[in-house]
């Protein structure tokens, strides 16, 4: 039996599937004593199970983007060693920020060492200002990590107290301003995020609940909770993957389709392209800052069933802002859902008071005019917002001749609608896009389905430069020496997937070679003076992505 | 397309990472790969500034536009090429729609060796991008007078070859003397043809020139003589083989030069060129080159191994290259003087032989070239072309380009000339190209088959 529990901001759901069938469900208030939400979901879909039979549990939470929203973190402190290249003046980050000299060029090879006095100086700066947490990020760090390390070593000397975090640990991509950000997020978030970890494990105890426990992710994989507490940011923007994943178990497979959550006052949408969540290419943007984590593509459209409507002229406005329920509802302003209840595109509310809140927007008598054309406002809104999200994704650079030409137009077969506000619009939606609709049932608590069905995934990246005798495994922050002459890709694929497997074990979960993918394999000859001098060899291997398993019909 | 700097710069990346020459040969697939490492970690796609756009594909069309490719434009490109010439015309495309401020296609392969007849590949050219683009400029956007400027250590015969008669495309090429490196022209004779004189303006410079000449040159000559032109869209052909670490070429130009020369050019586009030195150099000129198409500070991009003042001016030199300045102005100023005596024209035609070598391939082609001296139209050209390539047997074809706003006398005597070549037995394929009416055809009398483009 497995748990799927989504802690949001305004709901905590759960939900217990036994056998790819929902056994029960939940939702409950987020509360300001979060534990007791928490708890309160678990003893709903509990009741009457016998806690010993669950295998694992999943947790997805927005805690930590709330967190970075409402800028209630940590101060941190970062030391930068960029190098030539941009100027420096661009690194604003809002924060005590030091420049230190050396250089790591691209291939990885220092061509200026660090300055130690320098460092002393800036270690007395940041101390002088009471910082206790440190972001040490260099320019092509995940190439060598060398700078990186020695800083860490004199911090640590210097300040035991003092918590560092390392660039090339957290952002193993070529992106340094995103690794400065990525860093300087998982320093600001680690503690807070503890403190929810520790939360799920007293309600996990006070339960006596004994199953695995694990958290999503940004890109639907999840992690122990163990391991997750070193990538605090990884769980940002966990809330649409666990709602994608839900879609995408509450659907028939390789289909291609657009995930429409809509919610009160946002919509999310995301992709699934042949029964495949689609990835970010370049990692999240948070809070407008752009960062390596690994996220689904997703993107948030302010519009929603509560969004706050406006008559100004002859034209309706939709805000991106809510001020409470529904007018059916009892709110205090009329909203989309409003006119989806005059239309009959839904059951909620009061049908008196949605032909009223269509009087204060438009002229007498014509309540279903105006609430048409409050629907379409909405849905063309959301529907060029899907299409944009399709182009875009053709728009991907592409670097290889093959790629260019293997390009294609994908328009998704299906529209399904999660959330709240899905039931009225989705159909629209679909129409407009000329899809089928599709509402599965368990919409409403398709996150906390998502969180359950959602796999452990890792990977691991290798890069080796045979030139230099050397290769790095990314993620691990681990370097070898290449010791034969004989080295190549197989050899290098063999030493990346038997490491990945062993990382796999300690993370509990069992792989065999075959079931690995490799996302990424380039092999560079160097070639000088018309001689091959050395290859780069860039791999990078991954556990299989996607679900636990479809959910059937029955239970509950 | 001047205006007040608000929009973004428009990048198109395609170093084709799947496409060589031959393994070793330095158009291969690693040439771009250090400059992917630096431009991503930079993060500079990232900024609000820089736009990234995709490739798309010119077709066969754009390309017959502009050459003649023996026997058909299939047989002298593969897709890679398509690519790099589809990703300059977007840009512009998108410059002109006025959606970007401007843009650098960093693209491979080359092509400014590429000339209007093409018989296979010379200094690592098939395809001649930037003029791919400005005749698709003029043909679909109406786009009348263009500038194009070339700052790759080699001499850009192919682009001089295609527009040496076009009053209205200016071209100027800075390079190492002719005498001392590939492709052995581009000396300051070299003024264009009778009708387009001085709006060919070549810049040989001798082995070891630093920043301070080239910038000397860009503000004395170059920015002088743009400013009177008036160019509706420049160009620049940014090789970036004066790099004083190029393996191929012997000059001693610095990232922060090119940056500086990129600055004070302003161009539309840039279209990258050669440039081989792809560990020490490329890294850092392409990154010095983007931002300062950005209007972003290019201070802090240096080369390892350099820094200010590394590379001082002879005295000698700088006296040399003010007076090549003073010597090429004076052409610019007579450019429109009478042609009495500068060129010889019998009964209304113009006549000159060219002997080109395709040092890739290695192919010699040996031209006869013809233009119509037409008071109500540039003329049209006619152009004889054999080539020998290997043991094969010699290719004999006739070429037959009338230009943009050709007058009918022209326009009829051009296809009067094609029709009555395709009885004739002496060649083996006849092309007529009319820009005017963008109409393209291609005949082969073996097969006695004609196909239009």
């Amino acid at each position: 039996m497995y748990i799927g529990v989504d802690v949001g901001g305004t709901y905590t759901d759960a939900v217990l599937l036994e056998q790819n069938q929902i056994r029960a469900s939940a939702k409950v208030p987020s509360r300001k004593n979060l534990l007791s939400s928490i708890i309160e979901a678990l003893d709903t879909v509990l009741q009457g199970v016998d806690t010993s039979r669950l295998n694992r549990i999943v947790f997805s939470t927005t805690m930590i983007t709330n967190l970075i929203a409402e800028r209630k973190y940590a101060p941190v402190a970062l030391l930068l060693i960029p190098g030539p290249g941009l100027s420096h003046t661009y690194y604003q980050f809002n924060t005590m920020t030091r420049i230190l000299t050396g250089t790591i060029d691209y291939r990885g090879r220092e061509t200026v060492s660090l300055k130690e006095q320098e460092i002393e100086a800036a270690m007395a700066e940041v101390a002088a200002q009471g910082f206790k947490k440190v972001g040490v990020i260099g320019k092509f760090s995940p190439r060598n990590t060398s700078h990186e390390r020695r800083l860490e070593l004199l911090i640590k000397e210097n300040h035991p107290d003092w918590e560092v975090e390392l660039g090339h640990l957290v952002g193993g991509q070529l992106n340094f301003p995103r690794r400065v950000v990525t860093t300087y997020l998982t320093a600001a978030t680690r503690e807070a995020f503890h403190h929810f970890l520790n939360l799920v494990r007293q309600a996990l105890a006070q339960r006596q609940i004994t199953a695995e426990v694990l958290i999503l992710k940004a890109d639907g994989g999840t992690l122990p909770m163990e391991n997750s507490e070193k990538m605090p940011v990884e769980t940002i923007f966990s809330g649409p993957a666990a709602s994608t994943l839900g879609a995408l178990a509450l659907t028939s497979p390789g289909e291609t389709a657009v995930v429409a959550d809509i919610g009160g006052t946002t919509t999310d949408l995301a992709l699934i392209l042949s029964g495949q969540p689609l990835l970010s290419a370049k990692g999240a943007r948070i809070e407008g800052q752009l960062t390596q984590v690994h996220t689904l593509a997703v993107k948030s459209v302010p519009v929603g069933g509560d969004s706050l409507l406006e008559r100004v002229g002859n034209e309706i406005i939709v805000h991106g802002k809510r001020m409470g329920p529904a007018y059916c509802m009892g709110g205090p302003v009329p909203t989309p859902t409003d006119a989806l209840r005059v239309l009959g595109l839904t059951t909620l509310g009061d049908q008196a008071r949605a032909s009223e809140a269509m009087a204060i927007l438009g002229e007498q008598g014509g309540s279903c005019i105006v609430a048409n054309r409050i629907v379409s406002l909405v849905v063309e809104s959301i529907s060029s917002q899907i299409n944009q999200m399709f182009q875009e994704w053709e728009q991907e650079p592409a670097y290889r001749v093959w790629e260019i030409m293997q390009k294609k137009k994908v328009r998704p077969s299906t529209v399904v609608g999660v959330g709240g506000g899905a039931n009225g619009l989705v159909g629209r939606i679909a129409e407009e896009l000329g899809c089928r609709s599709l509402i599965p049932p368990y919409a409403a608590i398709a996150n906390a389905i998502g969180a359950a069905v959602a796999k452990t995934t890792l990977q691991l990246s290798l890069r080796a430069d045979t030139e230099q005798g050397s290769y790095v495994l990314q993620e691990e922050g681990f370097e070898g020496k290449i010791e034969s002459n004989q080295f190549n890709e197989k050899i290098a694929l063999d030493i990346v997937k038997e490491r990945l497997i062993q990382m796999a074990a300690r993370y509990g979960l069992d792989v065999k070679p075959e079931q690995l993918e490799v996302t990424r394999l380039e092999v560079f000859n160097m070639v000088r003076d018309w001689h091959t001098n050395g290859r780069l060899i860039d791999i990078t291997v991954q556990t299989p992505r996607g679900i636990t398993g479809r959910i059937e019909a029955g239970g509950q | 397309m001047r205006g007040i700097r608000c929009k973004q710069t428009g990048l198109i990346f395609f170093p084709a990472f799947d496409w060589a020459i031959s393994p070793t040969h330095p158009e291969r697939e690693e040439r771009l790969l250090y400059t992917r490492d630096q431009i991503f970690e930079e993060g500079i796609i990232d900024l609000p500034q820089i736009a990234e756009f995709t490739p798309s594909l010119a077709s066969i069309h754009d390309i017959a536009r502009v050459h003649f490719c023996i026997p058909r434009v299939e047989t002298q490109t593969t897709e890679a090429h398509l690519i790099a010439a589809g990703a300059a015309m977007m840009l512009a495309d998108q410059i002109v729609a006025g959606h970007i401020d401007n843009g650098f296609a960093l693209v491979r392969p080359p092509g400014h060796h590429a000339m209007r007849v093409v018989h296979g590949n010379r200094g690592f050219c098939n395809i001649n991008n930037e003029a791919v683009m400005v005749e698709h400029l003029r043909s679909r956007h109406g786009v009348k007078r263009v500038a194009i400027i070339d700052t790759d250590v080699h001499h850009g015969d192919g682009t001089q070859d295609i527009f040496w008669h076009d009053p209205d495309v200016l071209f100027i090429s800075f390079h190492q003397d002719g005498r001392t490196l590939f492709p052995g022209t581009g000396f300051t004779y070299e003024l264009g043809g009778p009708g387009a004189y001085a709006r060919t303006i070549n810049i040989p410079l001798s082995p070891g020139t630093t920043d301070e000449s080239l910038l000397y040159i860009t503000d004395n000559l170059i920015l002088p003589i743009l400013e009177e032109f008036q160019p509706d869209f420049i160009v620049n052909s940014a090789g970036q083989d004066n790099h004083y670490t190029d393996p191929l070429g012997s000059m001693r130009i610095s990232a922060q030069g090119y940056a500086r020369l990129t600055e004070k050019l302003r161009p539309d586009l840039a279209v990258l060129e050669g440039g081989y030195a792809i560990e020490t150099a490329l890294p850092y000129v392409n990154m010095a080159i983007i931002l300062a198409l950005a209007g972003l500070d290019y201070s802090y991009v240096r080369e390892p191994d350099y820094w200010p003042d590394r590379f001082k001016e002879t005295s000698q030199r700088t006296e040399q290259v003010k007076r090549l300045v003073d010597e090429l102005l004076k052409h610019w100023k007579n450019r429109y003087a009478t042609q009495a005596g500068r060129v010889k024209i019998v009964n209304g035609y113009y006549e000159r032989e060219k002997i080109i070598f395709y040092d890739t391939d290695y192919i010699e082609e040996h031209q006869v070239e013809k233009l119509r001296i037409c008071n109500n139209c540039t003329g049209y050209l006619s152009i004889e072309s054999e080539a020998n390539q290997g043991y094969g047997q010699a290719r004999k074809v006739l070429c037959l380009s009338v230009p943009f706003g050709a007058c009918s006398k022209c326009r009829n005597e051009a296809a009067d000339l094609y029709t009555g070549a395709k009885k004739s037995v002496k060649y083996n394929q006849i092309y007529l190209q009319d820009k005017s009416s963008d109409f393209l055809l291609g005949y082969d009398t073996k097969a006695g088959k004609e196909w239009r483009r």
